[in-house]
């Protein structure tokens, strides 16, 4: 998507996608942004819920936000402020899971004022996001990597919530730090072992073991190291709403992560019924695609490494992932709105002996932009 | 004779052994110790004279050690110097009058050989094979003072030592440790004026002694020692380049994270025309330097220091104007390399004055000479036209336009020049794309096929594939399995075919960078070349389509919206798109061999698998290894590999990429065997070995500073890493990537929109110096400063008062509020700055990162009057240290009321608050008499308005004032108002007047506030006070002891005031008076006769004692003798 228009330091663009990532890059870098036409051919035009929401945390987090949406949510003005963080508590709007939330938190933690330590309320588990086990296996060891010292990084599930009604309660803090190292990460190393997790709330134990029991069947035919634990909720820590599901992470001899996930159908979806052996069989299979498409990182984080990179120190970053998902095809354009940094990307050169397996990677390099922690108090 | 007494009786001297076993052992001795000497230390030859005798000496004495090398340790920076550095920015400050023009132009001439009358503006020169330096004279005015310290990397600090250090250079100074040191050389001039030699070593040891305090002990003070035909001694001036020439520099940490430019050369490109119409019309400007600090962006906007934040509308780099010398191996400077660069002095032929151009015509010689140099290899390269001739060196360029200055005459304002110049630039640009305007044809063709999905995927698949027909043939026999495939059930595989689509365009290595920027490439261009663009494009593209290019091409765009607006309000999802959840199947045998490898349960990589490294191992120790077919010539049996082969290839079949089989290393020669175990060997080398250091033990206990030889090592390698990593990319891809122009080319940044008195005042001695603003320090906030008062400064600063405060690249205006951080943190307002002490400082203004120095000025006006008042113009200096949007400061506030009315412990209290709405705000509030009975707020009461219950741990009076104290909080006044110091006429140039303190307008307007009148001292007058009888009730009464009662008198006691006065008659007094007499005569004989009575009372007292005394002594004899007699008579009948 490209920008419509620059007027006077603010952007300007069309359409309601990718509004997570203008809201965020323009929090981060200082400058305004304008969206017009958020779904105006729609029967039912406007900003949905989870964006306001969404809006409405921005605006917790930073101090001296300025937000104008014109009557019908079409358009929306946002000038950002400070990044302040603190203590907040954010009830989530059902619609999407919480990891749409934490994902932008987990961008600008590092860069407030006061340590984040957020609780959050809502969906942990759900289709359109990642979830929180999601997150804290794949989002996690990235941050790590560029933050060094990550004392008082937690991501806690205190309750469990899946859609419709959610439920859920999620514990985030994040340290604050001055400025984020410049890496150069390329060798994905292989696949040394395989977690997960499978959860049930308010259903029978039963369907997380057997779901188990049809991961692993996939898992061992490649690596005898497979250990999926099961987290069986009741009462209140189960959320509000019966399901159950999976997430899957491998870890490879070089600290990379790939997770994927599975959730069974929700309970308004009651036409369709989810078989456990199939969701087994199914988010294994996906794991298997996501070692194949291979790189440093898990897929749906290509988008944070390279904001990280973007943000670090003007050193030379190299970081090798795999194929780029559309999504970050279109970060990295964003980042160029608002950074104006570009990457160079390229297709590591075969080193006959030395190529790595899977599909072929990108490359991904950069010189950081030297972005500093303006908000944080020094004394 | 005593001396050959002596010899005669000298001792014979002790004749060493020759032979012997001693002589022997010496021998052995001599020659082996001389030996050892060279290899081995005394502590290798004698450890036991080393050993440790105490283990806590030995430990202080490690300690010791460990402290002096951790002192020596600093943390590790990366070295960011550009291959081709900016030129070393050297500037000569000092007073007036005290020889800086002469200085310069004595170096110039050092180094160039060259005489420029004029010194104007920044002048850059090559000084040696690898430096060029830029020389600036600084003026006497404070506000280039703080620009030039901001930008210098090398400071000549100029003094007349006849007169000594005057305020100007203890206030540089100042600046220069706010804003960051850069190196400082102080040079003594006017020497020959004091003519006492030793006056002249008193005066110079003065001066090292102050110079020293001032700015470190050692810094290098240069004495110029006078004056010959008005130049300095040759040889003090070449001494003087040689250490400028060799000075080293470290980073600085605003200049090391801030782009910044001074600029050389400023052009005004705007219509005459429209100057014409209107001369106060805004102007667009050019302006050209070096980049120095970082990569110069355009995105980023900058500040000009003197004029205000402004915008790039286009930043370019041009060929350098001075370049550095050649590479080639000579000792010396050719004389055609000794470069000058001075466009604002004139060097180059020209004078740009504010409204005219003037030529010069003599001097610069070797100028004359370069340019016809240049233009000889301009016609030797005729490749791009003469338009890129133009745009070949500045000097070339210059000419030009001198030439046509000759031609159109005076008409250097005219239309057409200007035109001309423009369309030139514009021209240029094109010319430089020409050469790959075909690559970027094709670019943007891969560009829309990227964009494209489902419609033109076999057209590009086509395409892909004949962009590059060269690829593995594993690759390509994959590609036909799935094209077979495909081709047998199409429909079934259409979203594994798309999805593979996908993958496949990015494996492609040249198609990333489009797909990702492509298209926006060419929204960067203008328009019509575009849209030109896709002309062309469709043109190629419709070559077999019969229908013309018109309909294609408004379908082409119909789609491409049409898929824009379909991305446009997808939903937003982070995770990889799985193409209608059709997943390859895993578990498939022809499926799983992709990803076999990918597990630790697969093949490793060659250099990691323990097997390949056993296995070369073993290659190089036995040469004879049965890999390839050979022949057992005894034997005459045959070792095949066929077979082996095959199952290697049933093991790894990995199609993408094929590990090096059997066959081809059998093919391998031995020595690339040999260089392959090399390479692996180095690698675990590097791994494992610590780097091969030598470890050459010599007894000593030495500390672990592996941590720190690990940061050193990780910096150095990121440096090197930096330099490498972009070399062979051309200069514009680059300099995208690095995020802007690099430090050391020389730009041209354009301006549109400058106020027309930037060009009309322009005064080329004032520098201009172009900061770049990096993320975020273009907005505005406020920001939280840690500030002390200058301690030269006399005067104490007022919160409220206007203040010029110079941080980053600005200086502005603005009012700041002064605060004190408490114990819990609130930040308690102040009225004025403490002395001595720091204090905290809030003001609106740009956002600045934490830690960056700043410097507040009350006045930059030049003004004599004021200079001597005040003395020291620097009035306070700190560092930011908290940015925000909002303030929290805080005033003591207390309110006052008075109760009317009380009850035992409740009263009303009223004139605290006006309104009931108040007091509903304040309602549980601690409050206070001044007798310290405290309370509490309960509720506002109705009659009269703002009046309230509050409640008391006592009865309070009605006499007692009550108070609520509280806090209320400070807004911070929004105003900035840059220093537009550049913008002024020539002549007010250094009177910049922003907005006046209030004290400076009451001076003016001859205005006096009238005083408080509660504040003014008055007689006091104070009234005695009467208090009520104490009243002790009966009850009470009755039960208090008698002492304690009150005493009424006799029930009908007559008064004292009630009694009759006597008035006597004379007789009567008479009688008394005789009477009294009397009385007195009696009374005195009466005491007499007391006296004599007491004195006989003791006589008669001491006989009767002594009469009593001799009695007792009596009867004790008595008894004595009576006792003896009794014992006697006992003893004579005893025996």
């Amino acid at each position: 998507m490209p920008i419509e228009e620059i007027e006077n330091d603010t952007l300007v663009y069309k359409g309601a996608n990718f509004f997570k990532q203008r809201l965020l890059l323009s929090t981060l870098s200082g400058k305004p942004v304008k969206i017009k036409d958020i779904r105006s051919d729609f029967s039912d035009p406007g900003l949905r819920e989870f964006e306001v929401c969404l809006v409405r945390l921005l605006d917790k987090v930073t101090n001296g936000t300025v937000i104008e949406l014109n009557n019908s949510g079409t358009a929306i003005y946002f000038r950002p402020g400070l990044l302040q963080g603190g203590t907040i508590t954010h009830d989530c709007c059902l619609k999407r899971g919480i990891g749409y939330y934490i994902d932008v938190l987990l961008a600008i933690g590092p860069f407030c004022k006061n340590p984040l330590n957020v609780i959050f309320k809502g969906v942990t588990n759900s289709k359109d996001s990642p979830s929180i086990d999601h997150i804290k296996s794949a989002a996690f060891p990235i941050l790590k990597r560029f933050i060094v010292v990550d004392d008082g990084l937690e991501l806690k599930i205190k309750k469990r919530g899946i859609l419709p009604d959610g439920g859920g309660e999620v514990h985030f803090k994040c340290p604050v730090k001055k400025s984020l190292r410049s890496l150069q990460v390329v060798n994905p190393g292989m696949v040394k072992r395989i977690r997960g997790t499978a959860f049930t709330c308010k259903v029978s134990p039963a369907m997380a073991n057997r779901t188990v029991e049809s991961a692993k069947g996939v898992m061992l035919k490649f690596l005898p190291d497979v250990y999926i634990n099961t987290d069986q909720n009741k009462g209140r820590l189960s959320g509000n709403s019966p399901g159950y599901g999976i997430s899957l992470v491998a870890e490879t001899t070089e600290g990379v992560f790939f997770a994927t996930e599975e959730i069974s159908f929700s309970k308004t979806e009651d036409s369709k019924q989810t078989v456990p052996e199939d969701l087994g069989n199914k988010v294994a299979i996906r794991l298997l695609d996501e070692i194949y498409r291979g790189g440093c990182a898990d897929s749906t984080y290509q988008w944070l490494i390279a904001l990280y990179m973007a943000l670090g120190q003007s050193n030379v970053s190299k970081y090798l992932v795999g194929p780029l998902s559309q999504y970050s095809i279109h970060f990295l354009q964003h980042l160029r709105d608002f950074f104006s940094i570009t990457f160079k990307l390229e297709n590591p050169e075969d080193d006959e002996d030395d190529s790595i397996p899977g599909f072929t990677k990108v490359l991904m390099t950069c010189v950081g932009i030297n972005y500093t922690n303006i908000s944080k108090r020094v004394n | 004779m005593p001396g050959d007494e002596d010899s005669s009786d000298k001792k014979k001297s002790h004749r060493a052994r020759q032979s012997g076993v001693k002589a022997e052992k010496k021998k052995l001795k001599k020659t082996k110790s001389v030996g050892k000497d060279e290899t081995l230390t005394a502590r290798q030859r004698n450890p036991k004279a080393f050993a440790i005798n105490s283990a806590i000496s030995a430990e202080r004495n490690f300690r010791r050690k460990e402290d002096l090398t951790a002192k020596k340790q600093h943390i590790p920076i990366v070295d960011k110097t550009p291959d081709v550095p900016p030129p070393v920015l050297v500037a000569v400050v000092g007073p007036p009058k005290v020889g800086k023009s002469t200085v310069i132009r004595n170096l110039i001439k050092n180094f160039t050989r060259t005489n420029v009358t004029e010194i104007k503006g920044p002048i850059t020169i090559v000084t040696s094979k690898k430096r060029r330096i830029t020389l600036i004279e600084c003026n006497n005015d404070v506000n280039s003072m703080i620009d030039i310290a901001k930008c210098a990397d090398l400071v000549l600090l100029l003094c007349d030592a006849s007169y000594g250090f005057e305020m100007e250079i203890f206030e540089f100074l100042n600046i220069c440790q706010v804003h960051g040191m850069p190196k400082i050389m102080g040079v003594l001039t006017h020497l020959d004026v004091i003519r006492n030699p030793k006056t002249m070593r008193t005066r110079k040891k003065e001066l090292k002694k102050r110079f020293w305090t001032e700015v470190y002990d050692g810094a290098k003070l240069f004495y110029l020692s006078g004056l010959i035909h008005g130049e300095y001694l040759r040889n003090e001036i070449q001494n003087l380049g040689r250490f400028i020439s060799v000075m080293k520099f470290r980073p600085l940490t605003w200049k090391g994270t801030h782009s910044h430019v001074l600029v050389d050369r400023v052009e005004d490109v705007t219509n005459t025309e429209m100057i014409r119409q209107n001369s106060k019309c805004d102007r667009d400007i050019v302006l050209y330097g070096y980049v120095r600090g970082v990569p110069m962006n355009k995105e980023l906007s900058v500040h000009i220091a003197g004029y205000g934040d402004a915008r790039m509308e286009e930043l370019s780099s041009i060929p350098d104007p001075c370049p550095m010398p050649g590479t080639e191996k000579k000792r010396n400077l050719l004389e055609k390399e000794r470069m000058l660069y001075a466009p604002m002095s004139g060097v180059g032929g020209i004078v740009y004055d504010k409204d005219a151009v003037y030529i010069e015509l003599q001097g610069s010689h070797s100028h004359k000479k370069k340019n016809e140099d240049d233009e000889d290899a301009i016609q030797q390269e005729d490749l791009l036209g003469k338009l890129i001739e133009k745009k070949q060196t500045i000097d070339t360029q210059i000419e030009e336009q001198e030439f046509r200055l000759f031609s159109d005459a005076p008409a250097i304002k005219s239309k057409d020049f200007v035109d001309e110049r423009k369309a030139k630039v514009q021209s240029d640009d094109e010319d430089d794309e020409e050469g790959s305007e075909a690559e970027e044809d094709d670019e943007e063709e891969d560009n829309d096929s990227g964009m494209d999905d489902e419609e033109m995927e076999d057209w590009k698949v086509e395409q892909s594939e004949e962009e590059n027909p060269a690829e593995d043939s594993s690759d390509e026999e994959y590609e036909e399995k799935v094209g077979l495939d495909s081709d047998f059930n199409w429909r079934d595989n259409l979203a594994q075919k798309a999805r593979d689509d996908y993958l496949e365009r990015q494996a492609e290595s040249g198609n990333l960078m489009k797909i990702v920027y492509g298209v926006f490439n060419v929204s960067a261009k203008s328009k019509p070349e575009q849209e030109e663009a896709e002309d062309k494009e469709d043109s190629s593209s419709d070559n077999e389509d019969d229908i013309g290019g018109l309909f294609k091409k408004v379908t082409q765009k119909q789609a491409e919206i049409q898929k824009q607006r379909e991305i446009q309000d997808k939903e937003e999802c982070c995770f990889f798109e799985v193409y209608s959840n059709e997943i390859r199947n895993w578990l498939d045998p022809e499926n799983k061999i992709y990803i076999q490898n990918c597990f630790v349960t697969g093949k490793w990589k060659a250099s990691e698998d323990a097997e390949e490294l056993l296995k070369l191992d073993d290659l190089s120790d036995a040469e004879s290894e049965v890999y390839g077919d050979f022949e057992d010539l005894e034997t005459g049996e045959k070792h095949d590999a066929k077979d082996k082969e095959k199952d290697d290839k049933d093991n790894e079949p990995d199609p993408k990429k094929r590990k090096m089989t059997r066959v081809e290393e059998e093919n391998l020669t031995k020595a690339e065997l040999m260089a392959k175990k090399m390479k692996l060997k180095a690698k675990f080398d590097s791994e494992y070995d610590n780097g091969g250091e030598k470890d050459e033990d010599d007894g000593r206990i030495t500390g672990d500073h592996q941590y720190y030889e690990e940061l050193k090592a990780e910096a150095q390698k990121q440096s090197e890493l930096n330099k490498k990593e972009f070399e062979g990319l051309d200069d514009e891809l680059r300099s995208k990537i690095e995020g802007g122009y690099r430090p050391g080319m020389y730009v041209r940044m354009s301006f549109k929109g400058v106020t027309s008195e930037f060009v009309t005042n322009f005064n080329p001695t004032y520098p201009v110096l172009v900061g770049g603003l990096n993320m975020a320090e273009e907005n505005i906030g406020f920001v939280n400063c840690k500030v002390k008062k200058h301690r030269w400064y006399k005067k104490i600063l007022k919160t409220g008062d206007p203040l010029i405060v110079s941080i980053g690249w600005r200086r502005f205006q603005t009012i700041p509020i002064f605060c004190k951080v408490e114990d819990n943190f609130r930040q308690r307002y102040l009225k004025y700055t403490p002395n001595h002490v720091t204090c905290s400082m809030t003001f609106w203004g740009p956002i600045t990162p934490q830690n960056t120095g700043f410097l507040a000025l009350q006045t930059v006006a030049n003004d004599r009057e004021e200079m001597k008042r005040i003395g020291f113009r620097i009035a306070a200096t700190g560092a930011v240290a908290e940015l925000d949007k909002s303030t929290q400061i805080m005033k003591k506030l207390k309110l006052v009321g008075t109760p009317f009315k009380i009850y035992k412990k409740t009263a009303f209290i009223q004139g605290m608050f006006n309104t009931s709405l108040e007091v509903a705000k304040f309602e549980g509030a601690k409050i206070k008499t001044v007798s310290g009975i405290r309370g509490q707020i309960k509720k506002a009461h109705t009659t009269p308005e703002g009046s309230f219950r509050a409640t008391f741990e006592d009865k309070i009076l009605v006499s007692d004032i009550v108070f609520c104290r509280t806090w209320f909080k400070v807004e911070v006044p929004r105003f900035y108002a840059p220093v537009t110091s550049l913008l002024l006429p020539e002549l007010e140039k250094d009177q910049w007047k922003g907005m006046k303190t209030t004290a400076q307008i009451k001076r003016e307007k001859n205005l006096q506030n009238d005083p408080n009148v509660d504040s003014l001292y008055r007689e006091v007058s104070r009234e005695q006070k009467v208090f009520k009888p104490l009243k002790i009730p009966k009850t009470l009464q009755r039960s208090l002891p008698y002492k304690d009662k009150p005493k009424h008198g006799p029930v009908d006691g007559v008064k004292a005031e009630d009694r009759i006065a006597v008035i006597q008659s004379p007789h009567e007094q008479k009688v008394s008076k005789m009477m009294k007499m009397i009385k007195t005569n009696y009374d005195d004989k009466k005491a007499k006769e007391k006296l004599e009575m007491n004195e006989r009372a003791k006589k008669f007292k001491a006989e009767q004692d002594q009469e009593k005394n001799a009695y007792h002594k009596r009867q004790q004899n008595l008894k004595r003798k009576m006792c003896r007699a009794i014992s006697k008579v006992k003893g004579k009948s005893k025996s």
